[in-house]
């Protein structure tokens, strides 16, 4: 990858987002109706502050493994949510830049597919990581202000804060890479757009990032656990909420997410690099 | 001179059925403006983005520059500029913006592209809306920013696909001053595909014409008029023309005579002699007369000649709009001089 190159395209990138106020005020839109519609109105553990102090632990370590209230589970879970939904229109936007005619000016450059790729995939990273650190954010302040919020009960470390953020990063970094090698490979806006809600909703679905684990049947938990939107979310809660209840260190969770990444990297490059080769 | 471009018998073919491009093989000099003159769908734009490493080939080879096209398209993209026939700039960026990063794609030095930037702006008459977006800039401000991408880098051979469509006749003519400028101080070979007959003719050193994808003809604009056979004097009988064929192909100085829809074409070296020869030899037999014009050879003589068929006007500018840039053009010239 030459240096120059990759930053003159995200530079490009990064300029093309700034001066569209519009869409990055609609991608904020998303996860604060999340916060304070569904958050504040699905936050059932509020029913459990009858019980006596031991068994509202009990049935909360059950629930939402050591969590506080369900709230801040679910707010651990919104920023995997957010890295999903965010990084969605990054392969759309290769879809018009192919339709305008703007990739194909790059690839007439000696511009490689490493270089074009990765300053997609740079600049692309950059909302969803700055959406996820907004939620938890704001999430925090909810509870600030008299609503339920984000309790973060844990003693967070150094250790464990480069931990959330080396998830939150890989999180984005690996959708951007699918959603990325989808629009490369792909044509038309609607066929992205049919297969990219064709995985979307498959992988929240199949993620504790809203369900709490207690109420997840074993079979989905089963499909849960390699999730990568699980890993990234659990690297979260361990570290907000204590991690006595998980199977593994945060550690763990963070190297199968690597593994994820790095995987969804080699992809999409390979797909991307046939995108932009010669048509034969 | 050396060669700038070789291609030897190029094909491409599409879904493994559709052969846009039929052996195609020619050369270009370094320092020509070599055009490439077709109807829409013969095969020009297939033929240049093969020769830009856009496309890779069903057969055939070729070399720009002296570099293989096929085994070195990296290296290539470095000494070729390339003007697409769509505009490819970015629209949410400024013209500005839009050449600081094709200075960085293509590796102008650092301290060199705030210049080259702002030279080109002054040169391409974009200098006073550097700083807009692209999105507010007219068609023409956009193919002259598109022409400033292709040359950011100063490539040794440029490629232009159809740089002029959609532009007035000011504006074509505007743009081929500034394509005239390059080449003058900068040698620079130019491949341009066209269906502008009057642009080829005007404006390109040697001429291809292609037609489904094979080049049915090579040369200077005035090498293909005169294979043409001189003047050609169109004859339009009023009714039945029995002996007519035969009456003019005994003229003195006919060299063919064609008949296509019930009008004679008859070619011969000096027109202006032959029509009162023609109308003679009419009258004698009784045929009345609906017109009988003089044409000069021009491209679009040599275009029916090689492919059987009219330039149609839908493939290329009205007679007004090549009248206008025709005059542009020339006025142009003398300005230069």
């Amino acid at each position: 990858m030459n240096f120059r190159r990759w930053s003159a395209l995200t530079k490009r990138e990064l300029l093309k987002l700034a001066r569209n106020p519009a869409a990055i005020g609609t991608s904020l839109l998303l996860p604060v109706l999340y916060l304070i519609l569904f958050g504040q109105g699905f936050s059932f553990t509020s029913f459990l502050n009858s019980l006596p102090p031991a068994q509202r632990t009990a049935e909360l370590d059950q629930l939402v493994l050591g969590a506080p209230d369900y709230f801040s589970y679910f707010a651990a879970g919104m920023v995997g949510f957010v890295s999903v939904t965010a990084t969605l229109f990054i392969g759309a936007n290769v879809i018009f830049d192919k339709l305008f005619g703007t990739l194909k000016r790059a690839a007439a450059t000696p511009a490689t597919a490493t270089d074009i790729f990765g300053a997609r995939l740079v600049a692309g990273s950059i909302q969803p990581v700055g959406l996820a650190f907004l939620v938890l954010g704001l999430a925090i302040l909810l509870g600030d202000v008299g609503l339920a919020g984000l309790h973060v009960t844990a003693q967070v470390t150094v250790v464990g804060a480069a931990e959330v953020v080396a998830a939150i990063l890989l999180l984005s970094l690996m959708f951007a890479s699918l959603f990325l090698a989808l629009g490369f490979t792909i044509d038309q806006p609607q066929t992205y757009f049919a297969v990219v809600n064709t995985i979307n909703l498959p992988v929240l679905l199949t993620s504790a990032a809203l369900y709490p684990w207690g109420q997840m049947p074993a079979w989905l938990q089963s499909i849960a656990s390699y999730n990568p939107v699980t890993l990234a979310v659990e690297v979260l809660r361990i570290n907000f909420f204590g991690g006595s209840l998980y199977p593994h260190p945060a550690a763990v969770y963070l190297l199968g997410l690597v593994g994820w990444a790095v995987a969804l990297f080699a992809i999409a490059t390979f797909l991307t690099a046939r995108a932009l080769a010669p048509k034969t | 001179m050396t060669d700038a471009i070789v291609a030897e018998g190029l094909v491409k073919t599409f879904n493994g059925t559709v052969k846009a491009v039929d052996g195609v093989s020619f050369t270009v000099k370094e320092g020509e403006i070599y055009g490439f003159l077709g109807p829409n769908g013969a095969g020009k734009t297939t033929t240049l983005s093969l020769l830009t490493a856009v496309l890779g080939p069903t057969s055939g080879r070729a070399t720009v520059d002296g570099l293989d096209v096929f085994h070195h398209p990296h290296d290539l993209k470095q000494r070729i500029g390339l003007v697409f026939q769509e505009s490819t700039a970015d629209q949410d960026l400024t013209g500005r913006e839009n050449l600081e990063m094709a200075a960085a794609l293509f590796g102008v030095a650092l301290r060199e592209t705030p210049r080259r930037v702002d030279e080109l702006l002054e040169r391409l008459a974009l200098a006073d809306s550097a700083d807009r977006l692209v999105k507010t800039y007219s068609g023409g401000m956009r193919r002259r920013l598109e022409l400033a991408v292709g040359i950011i880098h100063s490539p040794r051979v440029l490629f232009l696909d159809e740089p002029t469509l959609g532009l007035d006749p000011q504006g074509r003519a505007g743009f081929w001053k500034i394509i005239s400028d390059l080449r003058k101080d900068h040698g620079m070979t130019v491949f341009v595909t066209t269906h502008y007959l009057d642009e080829a003719d005007g404006m390109c050193d040697r001429i291809a014409i292609i037609d489904h994808g094979k080049i049915v003809a090579e040369g200077t604009p005035s090498e293909l008029k005169d294979r043409v056979g001189g003047d050609v004097v169109t004859v339009r009988p009023l009714g039945k023309s029995d002996g007519l064929e035969a009456a003019l192909h005994a003229l003195p100085g006919v060299t063919a005579v064609a008949v296509q829809d019930g009008t004679f074409r008859v070619k011969c070296p000096s027109g202006d002699v032959l029509i009162p020869k023609v109308v003679a030899a009419a009258s004698s037999l009784g045929i009345g007369l609906a017109s009988v014009s003089l044409r000069r050879p021009s491209l679009d003589e040599v275009f029916l000649e090689f492919t059987g068929r009219e330039y149609r006007e839908d493939e290329g500018p009205t007679a007004t709009d090549r009248a206008v840039f025709l005059t542009r053009l020339q006025n142009s010239r003398r300005g230069q001089r």
